[in-house]
């Protein structure tokens, strides 16, 4: 960490302009290496078991895979803004993008309170996502061993508390959020609730509004409600 | 999912899943991401250096992203344990490890396992695994291609008009604070009293449980903030929400058994 501190590297000669786009390349090229290494298991496992997979399988499955599409792309579009040039990189590549990497960057940027849409936010945000990801790397390591041999207990003990990880996230962070955020997410949380209670009523949604599916919904409305206050300027 | 656990136990260390190759890939994988990780924390390190961002911010958020990461952690090696009972254990960690989410995954291979009318075995592992790497390819291959113009345009809208960018990002921010929580209350209210179905990955929400979770994880943080105001006590600030999202799954341990 001192060295670091103590050499600035060609980063002190850079415009804002200039050290993003050298993040942009950098991105790029772990994403494609990332994307690489991840069909390689495909390709080995495939050749390893020597075992093609089941086509018609596949094939049944193009509807599923489209609503994944659909998905993967408004997820990547909507969390831009957020994440910032190098965390946007990063968090696709590493996945588990609401349930940890944005509530980590928030819980970042508000213990430091760097300024919103500033340079320092973008670094605050990409050395928390980094360092979340070191963490979640070394912790599914060491994880690995006990699984190997005490599978079945450790699945038994822990997975009962699994569902109840996202409310433990979103309680607490609701509350260092609420006093920025509540003339903006006023409207959106209501609207939300209002289809949430509606879709419980309509057979067909019956289990469709999980809580992935509503934090689009939830970004649609607040897209809506928040232009509308801005023109009005009544934010 | 319960009922054939046995069979599928025997799975976990004996699949032809666990190909010596495929935990070789995954070391690479492991080696890759940790390598990208430190070379994103170095440049940023270098850059806060650069355009004078206090030590002690940048410590900060290494500090309190690392200790607020842990818990979180533990449900994605879970995700592996219920993987590894149908995928051996090289590939479920080498998912949760790169590109795959933890929620995403388990539906995505159970997609898999039931346009095979449930079957086991190396075919299902070898579909499960191309349909759980093309369902997830479109965020990463945006960002590949098309995210730079796109941020561009946001870089754009930040300089004309700063105020609107901070909107737009308050909005997106709002929105998921409001998604979230209204399918958390509204999905714990409708099933408080009822027998609740195990999901993807074979885990029970209980309603009555979802909600005294979240209402612990409101009063802990409350706490914090107590402490942090009336107590003046300023290091709690760091640990405010690992210790919430700690003790409101301390509280969720203790409720299931009630309900259950």
């Amino acid at each position: 960490m001192r060295n670091i501190f103590k050499d600035t590297g060609k980063e002190a000669g850079q415009t804002r302009e200039q050290y993003n786009a050298s993040m942009h390349v950098i991105g790029r090229v772990f994403t494609w290496l990332s994307v690489g290494l991840i069909m390689l298991v495909s390709i080995f496992y495939c050749i390893s078991a020597k075992q093609l997979p089941n086509w018609q399988a596949l094939a049944s499955s193009i509807p599923f895979l489209l609503g994944y599409v659909a998905i993967g792309l408004i997820e990547a579009l909507s969390y831009a803004p957020l994440l910032g040039t190098s965390g946007q990189y990063m968090s696709f590549i590493t996945g588990n993008v609401s349930n940890l990497k944005l509530p980590c960057a928030i819980n970042a940027q508000n213990i430091t309170k760097v300024e919103k849409g500033s340079e320092q936010q973008e670094i605050v945000t990409t050395i928390a996502i980094a360092t979340s990801t070191i963490v979640t790397t070394v912790i599914i390591l060491i994880g690995l061993i006990p699984l190997f041999f005490l599978q079945d207990k450790i699945v038994t003990v822990l997975n009962p508390i699994s569902p109840y990880v996202i409310p433990a996230i979103f309680g607490g962070l609701t509350m260092v959020l609420i006093a920025q955020y509540w003339k903006i997410a006023a409207i959106p949380f209501v609207v939300c609730i209002v289809i949430c209670v509606v879709g419980n009523f309509i057979p067909a949604l019956a289990g469709k509004l999980t809580q992935s599916t509503m934090v689009i919904v939830g970004m649609v409305v607040s897209g809506i409600s928040t232009t509308i206050l801005y023109k009005t300027k009544k934010i | 999912m319960q009922a054939s656990l046995p069979v599928l136990l025997t799975l976990g260390a004996e699949t032809p899943a666990s190909f010596p190759i495929i935990y070789a890939l995954g070391g690479v994988i492991a080696a890759v991401i940790i390598a990208m990780c430190v070379f994103f924390i170095v440049k940023s390190v270098r850059r806060a250096k650069a355009i004078g961002m206090e030590k002690k911010q940048i410590q900060e958020t290494i500090k309190s992203s690392a200790i607020f990461s842990i818990v979180p952690s533990i449900p994605i090696v879970i995700g592996i344990g219920i993987m590894m009972q149908f995928l051996g254990i090289a590939i479920p960690w080498i998912r949760l490890t790169v590109i795959g989410a933890l929620q995403y995954e388990i539906i995505a291979m159970n997609q898999a396992q039931a346009a095979m009318n449930g079957a086991t075995g190396p075919e299902m592992i070898a579909t499960a695994v191309v349909i759980m790497t093309l369902s997830i390819l479109s965020g990463p291959l945006f960002n590949a291609i098309f995210y730079k113009k796109y941020q561009g345009k946001l870089a754009d809208l930040q300089k004309k008009n700063g105020r609107l960018m901070n909107t737009v990002t308050g909005a997106l921010l709002g929105g998921l604070l409001a998604g979230m929580l209204s399918a958390i209350l509204v999905g714990g209210a409708f099933t408080v009293g009822k027998t609740p179905v195990p999901d993807a990955s074979g885990a029970v929400t209980y309603g009555e449980v979802t909600l005294i979770t979240l209402s612990a994880s409101v009063v802990i943080m409350a706490l914090c903030g107590v402490i942090l105001k009336f107590g003046k006590q300023k290091w709690i600030e760091s640990y405010a929400l690992p210790l919430t999202i700690l003790g409101s799954l301390v509280v969720a341990y203790f409720c299931v058994p009630l309900f259950s």
